[in-house]
């Protein structure tokens, strides 16, 4: 499946709270027109736009973000699996251009994943929470990587995890947040400098059903991964499907080493 | 006229010739201690000389950069994990700024860009050191159709959600800074393995250089002063719970041992005089002999220090000791030849007939003691330890003196109208003492050789097991902020233990490259076949002037101009950014003028700067002189056995390469046999001088026998009391025994001559039993005052030697005295005709 780069983008900020597209779009009509108002067009629409804004995204207390955090983690409780199909959008300083994927992911809480990317390099990347192998059936080769040595890749694990699961983020991020109709939006900010060296900032998106349906990742160096989720469903995931062998063949290398 | 009468002589007509020569002698000795004196504070030189692994240890000391690095680490509470961790930058920030901070190292270089960076900056060097086949291999990479397969593998791999093309492009856009760096990080793992974070988050450690100009003992007094001070205010914006800032080091060591000799210098002796002084007071109740004593005690600490100055140039701390053991030995003799003096006051002889009848009849007594003493501690010759053979000498020379001094000078301060008080109940108690083991000598051995049997019956059984501690811990001073600091470190970060290290030194860069080759290609198989757990190299550092010339030939044959060409394709081709590649053009360019015969090739010494984290590593690796080298090995455990230590030295070394192994633990544990041998063999060679020189002494068999059984019994004695109150031997209070048997046997030698020679065996044993006993308790009280020493290795001997000398008094008034009474028994002399001497001595 190949994703439209411009369409998520577009979709992404009009979903933001911070952009009232459809008022702010000079394709649509001016509202303060059909009321006779033009004189006075300049005030009304500023107060227009901010009964809008305060209707569409208010601002959530710490206390507000504690209950929702709560919700989400019984939510994870009745729910600990989660499957989802995934589009996923990566900028880094190494490409002149954005790269998509996409695929399917499948979680098991607390930190178990599985990520079928497919396209013309198709992966499957599968962690048990310690150990994260990434196969590539079209090279036969394999990468295994042994997770929380603060390395580059932790905080894509971090993206997922979180995302996914939103497990003791109150003690790794400072957390703002905004309620609009459409959900809840979440600014993560890493506490600690060493994750803070691995990224700056996770904006988080939930839906009220609670599940985490936009993700993006902005890192130190300016490198940002943006990931849409969808279709999301919680049948019981076997324990196979967090378990890797490689197969007979493969070529394994240890990126980083033991 | 006799030698006893000429000292009368002396000493009561000519006091001002006296007192002018005490004098002369006094300004000698403190014009030699003043315009020479130079104190030795290395703890390493009281280590025995002919080891190769301290000689290591000793390099590795002073010719090491890492010797002027401090480790810094905050210990949290559990709750404040991630204050901590927002904490560390801005502690490791306000070390920077320290005057005396060189660089910190506050988290692994690799996870930083500048330590990155860092490292291509030095990759050409290395690129170039690379041995001729994996140089081939890595410069094939710049083939143009290698370039373009590399950089669209790496696409492909991106695409597929792998982090790794990232990684290595960020390091490596060209692909040969990895291969020219695979040597040094293969070597460098083991360093940067070393977390600066305890598994539970609470410690974080901040390895740091200083700048102090010398690693003397005042320098580095100078340094901690500071480094205290900041200590103080560090955790200022802190602002969770405990947190304490500990620090360790070598300048951290040498501050508080050099500090603690003050102490151990003022407590000792001062706790030794003043015991010593109340046990002659509480004997004799007198001010002016104690005083003499005093002074002339003082007069062979003076003489004692001054020679060995002069033989020595500098004496080492553990002399500190030298002026307490002094004057609890040289206080013997003063208090026999008083008590012998008073006694003959007692019995009616004036002062001078008083003074030659005490130095008469004792003088042989004292010379024979001091003989003994002396060559007990010259003993300490063969310890081959620098600080123990001072000690030695120093107290041979000191109880020398001792033994001159007490039978001449100090009669200067008895004065002539002197009498001994009337009522004398220590003199009283031994009396009656005597009087019943004279009557009942089976009694008292009754009661006294079960109570030795049985200490002997606990000192041979092994069940019972007397503590050897040959950890570096047992050197350390007592409550050491440093050594509590390391132990905290040890025991948050148990990866972390003590490596062993191969010192090594070449001739030429060739040599030294060919011989860390050698042993690199050897360890590594050793580690493959699982005898050592890891290890590290300067091998990638060592660079070989053969292997780059021969390289930078071949580098000649590189088509540059088609190389760049190609990557700039391949570039375009994957869509690269050509911004993010620009240190891949940068570095075709260095390789290009390195072709160059003209070219210098830059040492990676002078491309790396000065504040890089690197140095941190490579100052472990590389002494001031950059043909001196260590390496390191890791073992799957401390080293703490002889098995461990001889499976090392046997299977580490290369023939024909040089090296020395050493490291603190596998240095004490190769000084175990050393120690031993001391216990054991120094021990035996000692009693067989004794038993020789008591048989010459003696000439009779069966008192030669009693003492010889009173020394075994006294030694057995002092083990099992070792045991039983669990003071553990280290490998330097071992010494404890000989000088046990040098000073115990003295007190037989006193009571036996006297026993042998005295026609009035109550009158002559009470009058030598009381000064014995005194002269025993102060030597008792001499060794233990040694016990409020910080210097473990003082105390400890104090301690040991303490407890020897009570079984060695004890074993003599209650064992040899009365057995000596059983095997060769004497009448009580008729007492009515006592007035001998002094018809012989009155005017």
């Amino acid at each position: 499946m190949r994703i439209n780069n411009k369409a998520v983008i577009l979709n992404a900020a009009k979903r933001s709270r911070r952009i009232p597209w459809r008022y702010l779009s000079g394709s649509r009509r001016d509202p303060s027109a059909s009321l006779g108002m033009t004189a006075k067009r300049p005030f009304f629409l500023f107060l227009f736009l901010c009964s809008v804004v305060s209707a569409r995204a208010q601002t959530m207390s710490p206390a507000d973000i504690k209950g929702l955090l709560a919700r989400v983690r019984e939510h994870r409780a009745a729910f600990p699996n989660l499957q989802a199909d995934f589009e996923e959008q990566r900028k880094i300083h190494l490409l002149d251009e954005p790269i998509t994927s996409s695929g399917k992911v499948f979680f098991q809480a607390p930190n178990r994943f599985r990520l079928e990317r497919r396209g013309n390099s198709p992966s499957i990347t599968v962690s048990d929470g310690s150990l994260l192998w990434i196969y590539y059936p079209k090279f036969k080769s394999a990468e295994r990587y042994a997770l929380g040595k603060r390395s580059p890749l932790d905080a894509a694990i971090t993206t997922i995890t979180t995302a996914l699961n939103l497990q003791d983020v109150e003690n790794m991020f400072h957390i703002i947040g905004n309620k609009s109709d459409a959900g809840y939006d979440l600014e993560l900010t890493p506490r600690n400098p060493s994750m803070k060296r691995i990224f700056q900032k996770l904006q988080l998106r939930l839906n009220n059903d609670l599940f985490a349906d936009r993700t993006e990742m902005i890192q130190p160096n300016g490198d940002h991964i943006i990931t849409i989720y969808t279709n999301p469903a919680h049948a019981a995931l076997p324990t196979s499907t967090f378990e890797f062998t490689p197969p007979a063949g493969t070529d394994i290398s240890t990126p980083l080493g033991k | 006229m006799r030698f006893s009468d000429t000292v009368a002589h002396l000493v009561t007509r000519h006091r001002a010739l006296m007192w002018t020569a005490v004098a002369l002698i006094a300004a000698a000795c403190i014009a030699i201690l003043t315009t020479r004196m130079r104190l030795d504070t290395e703890v390493l030189n009281l280590l025995p000389r002919g080891f190769s692994s301290v000689e290591g240890l000793k390099t590795y000391n002073t010719d090491f950069a890492q010797t002027r690095e401090l480790t810094f680490a905050l210990l949290c509470q559990p709750d404040d994990i991630d204050r901590l961790e927002e904490f560390a930058p801005k502690f490791a920030d306000k070390i920077r700024a320290q005057p005396w901070c060189v660089r910190v190292l506050a988290g692994s270089p690799m996870e930083s860009p500048e330590g990155i960076h860092d490292l291509q900056r030095i990759a050409l060097p290395l690129l170039l050191n690379l041995e001729p086949g994996e140089f081939d291999r890595a410069i094939s990479i710049l083939e143009p159709q290698r370039i373009q397969q590399r950089l669209a593998q790496l696409r492909r791999e991106i695409e597929g959600g792998s982090p790794k093309p990232e990684m290595e492009l960020t390091l490596d856009p060209l692909g040969l800074i990895a291969p020219s760096l695979k040597p040094f990080a293969g070597s460098a793992a083991m360093e940067t393995d070393q977390p600066f974070t305890s598994p539970d988050g609470t410690m974080r450690i901040f390895p740091v250089v200083t700048n102090q100009p010398s690693i003397s003992a005042f320098d580095c007094q100078k340094l901690m002063k500071e480094v205290n001070a900041f200590r103080a205010s560090a955790i200022e914006g802190w602002d969770g719970g405990k947190l304490e800032v500990l620090i360790t080091g070598r300048s951290a060591y040498v501050a508080e041992i050099s500090l603690s000799m003050r102490h151990d210098i003022v407590a000792t002796v001062l706790s030794s005089i003043a015991l010593v002084g109340a046990v002659f007071f509480i004997g004799f109740r007198r001010w002016l002999p104690l005083l003499g004593m005093g002074i002339a005690l003082g007069l062979c600490c003076l003489i004692g220090l001054a020679a060995g100055l002069l033989i020595f140039h500098r004496l080492n701390m553990v002399t500190v000791g030298f002026c307490a053991i002094l004057v609890g030995l040289g206080v013997d003799f003063a208090i026999l030849i008083y008590g012998r003096y008073q006694q003959a006051r007692s019995d009616g002889a004036v002062h001078r007939a008083a003074i030659a009848d005490a130095i008469h009849s004792l003088g042989r007594a004292i010379f024979f003691g001091a003989l003994t003493t002396a060559v007990g501690f010259l003993a300490l010759v063969l310890s081959n330890s620098s600080g123990f053979i001072q000690l030695g000498v120093l107290i041979a020379i000191g109880i020398s003196a001792a033994g001159i001094l007490m039978t001449t000078i100090f009669f200067l301060f008895v004065p002539p109208r002197s009498r001994p008080p009337a009522r004398d109940w220590i003199l009283h108690a031994v009396q009656n003492y005597v009087q019943r083991m004279l009557r009942r000598p089976g009694t008292i051995l009754a009661l006294s050789a079960p109570i030795l049997l049985a200490l002997l019956i606990v000192a041979i059984l092994p069940q019972v097991p007397l503590t050897f501690d040959s950890s570096a811990r047992s050197m350390e001073p007592k409550h050491s902020r440093a050594g509590t600091a390391l132990s905290l470190i040890m025991e948050k970060m148990p990866v972390r233990w003590e490596p062993v290290l191969g010192v090594l030194r070449a001739a030429n860069a060739q040599q030294l490259h060919d011989y860390w080759k050698a042993l690199s290609q050897h360890w590594a198989q050793l580690q493959r076949d699982g005898k050592i757990k890891g290890f590290s190299t300067p091998s990638a550092l060592a660079l070989s002037p053969r292997d780059m010339q021969r390289n930078r030939a071949q580098l000649a044959h590189v088509d540059f101009g088609a190389a760049r060409v190609a990557l700039q394709n391949a570039l375009t081709e994957n869509r690269f950014s050509t911004a993010a590649f620009a240190s891949a053009f940068q570095f075709l360019d260095e390789l290009q003028a390195a072709t160059a015969p003209s070219f210098t090739i830059p040492g990676w010494r002078a491309q790396l700067p000065p504040q890089s984290a690197w140095w941190f590593l490579i100052d472990r690796y590389f002494g001031h002189d950059p043909l001196l080298t260590t390496g390191f090995v890791t073992t799957h455990a401390p080293v703490t056995t002889q098995a461990q230590k001889n499976e090392l030295a046997r299977e580490l070394p290369v023939p024909s390469v040089p090296i020395t192994l050493s490291g603190w633990s596998y240095t004490l544990t190769d000084l175990v046999p050393w120690s031993h041998r001391q216990l054991l063999l120094i021990s035996a060679l000692m009693a067989v001088f004794d038993a020789s020189l008591l048989a010459i002494l003696y000439r009779d068999g069966r008192l030669w026998l009693v003492q010889v059984l009173t020394l075994a019994l006294a030694i057995a004695a002092m083990i099992a009391s070792m045991k039983l109150v669990q003071l553990p031997l280290n490998l330097l209070n071992v010494l404890a025994f000989r000088l046990v048997l040098a000073i115990g046997v003295d007190y037989g030698i006193y009571v036996l001559l006297v026993w042998q020679r005295s026609e009035d065996v109550a009158r002559d044993l009470a009058g030598v039993t009381k000064p014995v006993t005194l002269a025993g308790l102060t030597a008792i009280a001499g060794f233990g005052s040694l016990g409020w020493a910080h210097n473990p290795i003082l105390s400890g001997l104090g301690l040991a030697c303490a407890i020897g000398l009570f079984w060695s008094l004890a074993a003599t008034i209650f064992f040899t005295l009365p057995a000596a009474v059983m095997v060769k028994p004497k009448l009580p002399r008729d007492r009515s005709d006592e007035t001998l001497l002094e018809r012989q001595h009155a005017h």
